[in-house]
C-alpha cells in the first residue's frame, strides 16, 4: 500500500472521532497544493500528500482549540504541533496527528528559476512525481527535475524529516538529511559582516510592502489580530512604508519566537517578494540551541525564556 | 496635557556644573511644557510652594522636577503634587545630580545631557495616567529574625507596644554576642547582669512567641502580609516537657564536644544548656557529637532525664506564620583569623581571640572567671592585645573598621588588671578610635590608671620562644622594633556579616553589600528601613556596631515596625500590572513567569485570559516584557511610556 | 542638533530602579566623575526590559546600549534578572545578523552599593562605543532625523 493509501485509511479511522482533519489537497495551480479540511469521507478522495504539501497545516490548530481535530503532518509540521503543546496554546490530546515520513517539499521560487526560458510556473500543466525526480508537463514539453535541486531550503538540512511524536505513523521512517543542524546558513551570512548585512537588510525591507503573510502564516505567531504591530496600546511601531518600521517588524517577529521558532519556514515561503526573513529567526534559534540545547517543538519542558537557571553555565557575563 | 518644568539648583549640588536656567529655557519647547523655571531649592518648603503655585496659576497637569534621585526626593514632591490638587502621579523626576552634576564637570556636556534627561521626563509625563491605591488589611504582627541585644530590644518595645511578636533565634539559646561578654564599656557592668533580666522579658511577656534553634526557611507575601515559614531545627529533647534540670548534661558521657557559647575555649558534653541563664533554658543534642548517633548506642541522656524528654527521632518541624512587618537583627560574627599565618595561623593555644577571652573572664564561663593560658593552666603575667585583627586589613578582605575593638581591648586590659593585679598588659593598636560618650576617658584610664602600654603599630610575627610568646611589631610612634615576651596573646578580632547573612537578604528580597552587610534604605535618613516595604534592619547586620547603638536602633527598628503596623490598612502601590481582556490571547506565559504567582487565569465568555491579582503583584513588570501582544501592562512603567522615553533620546 | 555632536555619542542605559539605578546614584554620591554621553531609563526590573526596547533604541539610533540590573540571586524580585538574563543573551544572537555590531549592546549587574563599579562599567562601556564610533541609521526612512527634537533649533 502507497502511502497515500495508508495516509487515508489512517484519516478514515480517525475521523468518526474529529471534527475534521486537516491535510492538503489540489491548489489554484498545479505546482501548488492547498490546505484541505477533511471533514467526511467524501473529501478524502481530494487529499493527497507530498512534495506539494508545503503547507503547514498546524497554523490552524490554535484557532480550533476546544475541539478534537487530526492532522497531517510532516516532520516540520509535527515540531510546530509540539511547541504549542509545551506552551499549551492547544492541548496535545486534542490533536491526532497522523505523521508520515516527509520527503522534502518543493518551493516554486526554484522552480521558476529552473524553468527559465521554458515557461513561468503557472502554465505549467501538470507535475507528476517519481522517485526522486518531478516530471512537469511544460507548454514546451516535459521537463524533468530532480527533487533535491527544486526542494526548499530546509529540506536540505532537515534532522526531523518524520513527524516526532505523531499519534500515528504511516510508512518507512526516513533517514535525516543530516545529522544535525548547523546553522551553516546563518555562521556564514552573518560572516558577511554588520555593515554589508546592515546594507543587506536595508534593500530587501525596502521591497516589503507590510504585508504581513509572512506573520499570518506562521504557526506560532498566536497573537493574531492583537499583534503589536498594528496597535497603538502599546504603540510599538509606526505605520509607514519606511524602512526601519517595516524592519522592526521583522524584530518582533523574531524575538517574539526566539525559543520557539521550529524553522518550519513558512514565513519566507509565505513572502510574496522572497524576503528571506527566516534568517533572523534561525539566528536566534541557533542562540538557544547554543545556550540552552533547546530545540524548539521537539524538546519538552518550558521554553527556555519562559524558566531560568540560578546558575546558568553557558552564559558568559561580562566581567566588568 | 500641561507639563510645568522645575529645574533645581539643589544651591551649588546641581547649579555649580549645570546651566539650569539654561535648561528651563530648552525646556519650556518640549511638547506640552506650557511653563518652565528653574529654582533654588525644589524640595525646600519654598521650593514646594513655587511648585504649588505654579500648578495652580498656570492649570498644570504634569509636574517635572529635575533635582536629585528619585529614589531620595520622589515621594516629597508626589506629596506635594498632590497637595497642588493633582494626582500623584501626574508627576515625574529627572535625575540631574547624581546622574549630572555630581559625576561631571563639563559645564556644557552636563547642560545638554539634564536637558536631555528633562525630555525624557516630559515625554514619559505625557503618557502618565491618574492613579489611585487600594486599600488592604494589615497583619497586627512582627517577625525577628536574630534575638541577640537588638532583636531582642526590638522585640520588647514592640511587645510592649501592643504588637505580637514572633522571634526566630538560630542558636538554642537568645542573647547572642552580649551574652557571652564578661563586662561592657565604658561602665564595665557585667554584661549577663543588664542583658539577663531582658532575656526573661522575652520569654515572660505574653506578646512574644520564641522559636529558638529555628531559622527561618521561606518568605513570601508583601508588607503588611508576610507568610514566614520557620525551621523548627530538631533539639532532640521535647521542650515543653524538659525542665532545664540539667541532669542530661552531667551524665553524658560524651565529653569532647565543640562548646559553641564558650567559643571553644574548654569542651562541653553533647547535650547541652548553653549556660545557666539561657532562654530558654532547654537542653539540646549537639547530632555531631553525640554516641547515640554517631555509634548507634548510648542512650543515658534518655534515661536519666526525669520527665522522659529526649527523643532521638526528632525531626525538624515547620511553623508557618504571618506577620505585618520583619525586622533583621541577625547580628555578626568574628572573622576567621587563621588566615594570618604571621599570628600563628591558630596553632598556638595560647593565642586567642578577644571573645575566647570574654569567656576565660566571665565568672560563669569555662575557667570559672579565672584567666588561664590554654596551654598549661597557668595565670598569665604579661599579656599582649593585638588590634586590627581582620579590621581595616585590605589584604584579608576586611578594609572597614569593625568600630568596637578599640573598646573592648581597653576594657579587658582592665579587666587583666582587675583579675591579676601583678599582670603588665600591651596593646598594639593602629589608632585608638573611641567617639563616643566616655569612651576616650576610659582609653585614658586603662593606660593612665591600668598602666596597659599601648604602642602603636603593627605586629609582623607571634612566634613561641621557651613556654612564650615572642610578639615583634613595630612602634611607629618611636621608630623601631619592639618585642614583647608574652604570656598570652589576645587577638582583637574584627566581625564580619554573620554567616548566611547574603542568604537570608535574597529571601527577604534586601540588598546587602560586597561584605554581606544589609543595605539600609538611605544611609542617613532610612538607617534601620530597607528598600523592601515593610522589613527593617537593627544592629550589626547593618554594619557593626557596639551595644549601645544595636540598642538604639533595636528600638528604632520597632519604632518603624510600631509606626507601619499601627495601621489597620495599607494603600497598596498601585503600580502594578493589569490586563487589557480584549489584547490577552490566554496563552499563559504571564502566569508562567510572575515571580510571585500573582496573575490567575480566568474564564469570559468562554475564552481564557489572564487576570492580575492586585494585592499580590509587586510590580516587577516581567509579565509586561513576556506577554508578546503588551496585553499586560506595568502602570506607570508601560511599553509606551519608556518607549516615550526611547524615542525622546532617538536620532533616527 | 545638540551642540556636542562630535564629542558625546548616544548611550541609552535602562537600569533596573533596586540595585543598578541606586549604584548609578551611589556614584553620584561618591562624585565618580563618568563620561557624559549615558541617558538613563530607569525600570523598576530588569526583567521588565522587553529584549525590544534593545532593538527599538538600536534601530532608532543609539550608539550603544546597556542594560543593568541586580546580581543574579539578588534580584528585588527574586527572579526578574535571571529572565532578563537568558533574553538579553538571546538577544546577542540577533545583532550582528541584522547588521548591527554587537558590541553595541551590553549588560551587567551592579548593586546598589557599587559605586565605584558603576564608574568602570560606564567608563569601559563608553569608551567601547567610542571605539565603534557613531551607528549609522539605517536607510530607507522618510522622516526626517531629530522629528522628536522641537527644541533642538531653541539651542
Amino acid at each position: 500500500m502507497s502511502i497515500q493509501d495508508e495516509l487515508k485509511s489512517a484519516i478514515k479511522a480517525a475521523l468518526p472521532d474529529l471534527s475534521c482533519v486537516i491535510g492538503w489537497g489540489a491548489g489554484p495551480e498545479p505546482l501548488r497544493a492547498a490546505p484541505l479540511f477533511i471533514r467526511g469521507e467524501a473529501d478524502l478522495q481530494n487529499f493527497s500528500a507530498g512534495f506539494l504539501s508545503v503547507n503547514n497545516p498546524a497554523l490552524y490548530l490554535p484557532a480550533l482549540k476546544g475541539s478534537k481535530v487530526g492532522v497531517v503532518a510532516k516532520g516540520c509540521d509535527a515540531r510546530s504541533v509540539g511547541q504549542l503543546a509545551t506552551e499549551t496554546l492547544i492541548i496535545r490530546e486534542e490533536v491526532h496527528v497522523i505523521g508520515y515520513p516527509c520527503e522534502g517539499v518543493i518551493d516554486v521560487d526554484k522552480v521558476a528559476a529552473a524553468l527559465a526560458g521554458v515557461c513561468e510556473p503557472g502554465e505549467v500543466g501538470a507535475l507528476r512525481e517519481d522517485g526522486d525526480n518531478v516530471a512537469l508537463d511544460t507548454p514546451k514539453g516535459e521537463v524533468r527535475l530532480a527533487k533535491k535541486d527544486i526542494a526548499a531550503d530546509k529540506c536540505g538540512r532537515c534532522i526531523f524529516p518524520n513527524a516526532e511524536n505523531a499519534d500515528v505513523f504511516v510508512g518507512i521512517r526516513r533517514a535525516p538529511t543530516v545529522v544535525e543542524d548547523a546553522y551553516a546558513d546563518i555562521a556564514a551570512f552573518e560572516a558577511r559582516g554588520t555593515e554589508e548585512l546592515k546594507a543587506f537588510w536595508e534593500k530587501e525591507m525596502s521591497r516589503c510592502i507590510r504585508c504581513y503573510a509572512c506573520r499570518n502564516a506562521c504557526p506560532l505567531c498566536v497573537c493574531r489580530d492583537h499583534c503589536i504591530a498594528a496597535s497603538r496600546e502599546p504603540h510599538w511601531i509606526g505605520q509607514t512604508d519606511d524602512v526601519p518600521d517595516k524592519l522592526f517588524f521583522q524584530v518582533i517577529h523574531a524575538v517574539h519566537l526566539s525559543g520557539r521558532c521550529t524553522g518550519c519556514g513558512e514565513c519566507e515561503r509565505a513572502c510574496p517578494l522572497g524576503i528571506p526573513v527566516l534568517k533572523l529567526k534561525r539566528a536566534l534559534s541557533r542562540r538557544v540551541e547554543n545556550l540552552f540545547g533547546y530545540k524548539a517543538g521537539i524538546a519538552t519542558g518550558t521554553p527556555p525564556l519562559l524558566t531560568f537557571n540560578i546558575e546558568e553555565s553557558t552564559i558568559k557575563e561580562r566581567d566588568w | 496635557m500641561k507639563i510645568g518644568v522645575f529645574i533645581c539648583h539643589c544651591g551649588s549640588n546641581i547649579a555649580g556644573t549645570v546651566d539650569c536656567a539654561g535648561v528651563a529655557r530648552r525646556a519650556a519647547a518640549y511638547p506640552d511644557v506650557v511653563y518652565s523655571t528653574d529654582i533654588m531649592y525644589a524640595c525646600a518648603e519654598p521650593g514646594q510652594d513655587a511648585v504649588i503655585a505654579a500648578v495652580k496659576e498656570h492649570g498644570l497637569t504634569g509636574v517635572v522636577v529635575a533635582s536629585c534621585t528619585p529614589r531620595m526626593h520622589e515621594p516629597t514632591f508626589r506629596k506635594a503634587v498632590e497637595r497642588a490638587g493633582l494626582n500623584r502621579y501626574m508627576f515625574e523626576m529627572a535625575n540631574i545630580r547624581e546622574h549630572v552634576s555630581w559625576i561631571g564637570k563639563d559645564m556644557e556636556a552636563n547642560t545638554n545631557k539634564a536637558a536631555e534627561l528633562v525630555r525624557m521626563a516630559a515625554a514619559k509625563l505625557r503618557l502618565n495616567r491618574e492613579l489611585k491605591p487600594k486599600s488592604f488589611p494589615v497583619t497586627k504582627r512582627l517577625l525577628v529574625i536574630g534575638g541577640g541585644v537588638a532583636g531582642i530590644q526590638a522585640a520588647l518595645d514592640a511587645a510592649e507596644a501592643g504588637l505580637e511578636v514572633i522571634m526566630v533565634e538560630k542558636q538554642p539559646t537568645i542573647g547572642g554576642k552580649m551574652a557571652k561578654l564578661d563586662k561592657t564599656f565604658p561602665t564595665v557592668d557585667c554584661s549577663s547582669c543588664i542583658l539577663g533580666p531582658r532575656m526573661v522579658d522575652v520569654a515572660q511577656h505574653p506578646n512574644i512567641t520564641l522559636y529558638a534553634y529555628s531559622e527561618l526557611e521561606e518568605v513570601s507575601g508583601y508588607v503588611g502580609n508576610f507568610d514566614v515559614k520557620i525551621r523548627k531545627k530538631a533539639t532532640c529533647v521535647d521542650w515543653d516537657k524538659c525542665t532545664g534540670c540539667g541532669l542530661c548534661t552531667e551524665k553524658c558521657p560524651s565529653k569532647k564536644s565543640y562548646d559553641r557559647f564558650n567559643e571553644g575555649v574548654g569542651p562541653t558534653t553533647a547535650i547541652i544548656i548553653p549556660f545557666p541563664q539561657a532562654i530558654p533554658k532547654k537542653a539540646s543534642i549537639e547530632r555531631d557529637y553525640c554516641r547515640m548517633f554517631n555509634q548507634g548506642k548510648c542512650g543515658v541522656c534518655a534515661k536519666v532525664c526525669p520527665t522522659g524528654a529526649v527523643d532521638y527521632a526528632m525531626q525538624d518541624e515547620f511553623v508557618d506564620v504571618k506577620v505585618g512587618g520583619i525586622v533583621a537583627a541577625t547580628g555578626y560574627d568574628l572573622v576567621d583569623w587563621t588566615v594570618y599565618g604571621e599570628y600563628g595561623a591558630g596553632r598556638y593555644p595560647d593565642v586567642v581571640t578577644s571573645l575566647q577571652y570574654e569567656r576565660m573572664l566571665s565568672a560563669s564561663g569555662p575557667t570559672g572567671g579565672h584567666i588561664k593560658r590554654p596551654s598549661d593552666g597557668k595565670e598569665p603575667k604579661n599579656v599582649v592585645f593585638v588590634q586590627c585583627v581582620a579590621s581595616r586589613d585590605p589584604s584579608v578582605g576586611r578594609p572597614y573598621c569593625s568600630g568596637f575593638c578599640c573598646m573592648y581591648t581597653a576594657k579587658q586590659a582592665i579587666l587583666t588588671k582587675d583579675h591579676i593585679p601583678d599582670s603588665q598588659s600591651y596593646v598594639f593598636y593602629m589608632d585608638i578610635r573611641s567617639p563616643g560618650k566616655g569612651y576616650d576617658e576610659f582609653t585614658r584610664r586603662v593606660q593612665e590608671e591600668y598602666g596597659a602600654k599601648y604602642i602603636r603599630g603593627r605586629v609582623s610575627m607571634i612566634y613561641p620562644k621557651g613556654g612564650k610568646l615572642l610578639v615583634r611589631g613595630a612602634d611607629t610612634l618611636m621608630g623601631g622594633q619592639v618585642e614583647v615576651e608574652a604570656d598570652l596573646v589576645v587577638l582583637a578580632v574584627g566581625g564580619e556579616a554573620a554567616a548566611g547573612s547574603p542568604a537570608l537578604a535574597e529571601k527577604l528580597r534586601i540588598s546587602y553589600d560586597g561584605y554581606g552587610f544589609f543595605m539600609e534604605g538611605h544611609p542617613k535618613l532610612k538607617p534601620v528601613e530597607t528598600n523592601t516595604a515593610g522589613v527593617f534592619l537593627a544592629g550589626a547586620c547593618q554594619g557593626l556596631k557596639d551595644i549601645p547603638s544595636s540598642v538604639a536602633q533595636g528600638s528604632a527598628a520597632a519604632a518603624k515596625a510600631i509606626g507601619l503596623l499601627s495601621r489597620n490598612m495599607l494603600d497598596s502601590d498601585p503600580q502594578i500590572a493589569s490586563v487589557s481582556v480584549n489584547r490577552c490571547v490566554g496563552c499563559r506565559k504571564c502566569i508562567e513567569v510572575c515571580p510571585f504567582k500573582a496573575i490567575q487565569e480566568i474564564d469570559m465568555r468562554g475564552l481564557p485570559k489572564a487576570e492580575v491579582i492586585e494585592t499580590v503583584c509587586q510590580g516587577c513588570g516581567l509579565c509586561n516584557a513576556t506577554c508578546p501582544q503588551g496585553a499586560i501592562q506595568l502602570s506607570h512603567f508601560t511599553d509606551n511610556q519608556i518607549l516615550a522615553e526611547v524615542e525622546a533620546l532617538c536620532r533616527f | 542638533m545638540s551642540v556636542l555632536e562630535g564629542k558625546e555619542l548616544r548611550v541609552v542605559g535602562f537600569l533596573c530602579n533596586w540595585c543598578s539605578y541606586g549604584g548609578a546614584d551611589t556614584a553620584g554620591v561618591g562624585r565618580f566623575t563618568q563620561p557624559t554621553d549615558l541617558r538613563i531609563i530607569r525600570v523598576p526590573c530588569s526583567g521588565r526590559i522587553n529584549p525590544l526596547f534593545v532593538m527599538k533604541a538600536l534601530v532608532g539610533g543609539a550608539d550603544g546600549v546597556l542594560v543593568s540590573g541586580c546580581h543574579p540571586r539578588d534580584c528585588h524580585y527574586a527572579e526578574g534578572n535571571y529572565y532578563a538574563r537568558r533574553r538579553l543573551e538571546v538577544l546577542k544572537g540577533l545583532l550582528p545578523v541584522l547588521g548591527i555590531d554587537p558590541r553595541r549592546f551590553e549588560y551587567t549587574w551592579v548593586s546598589a552599593s557599587e559605586g565605584q563599579r558603576w564608574q568602570h562599567v560606564v567608563e569601559t562601556f563608553t569608551a567601547q562605543i567610542h571605539a565603534l564610533g557613531p551607528a549609522q541609521p539605517f536607510a530607507g526612512a522618510s522622516r526626517p532625523a531629530d522629528r522628536h527634537r522641537p527644541d533642538a533649533a531653541a539651542v
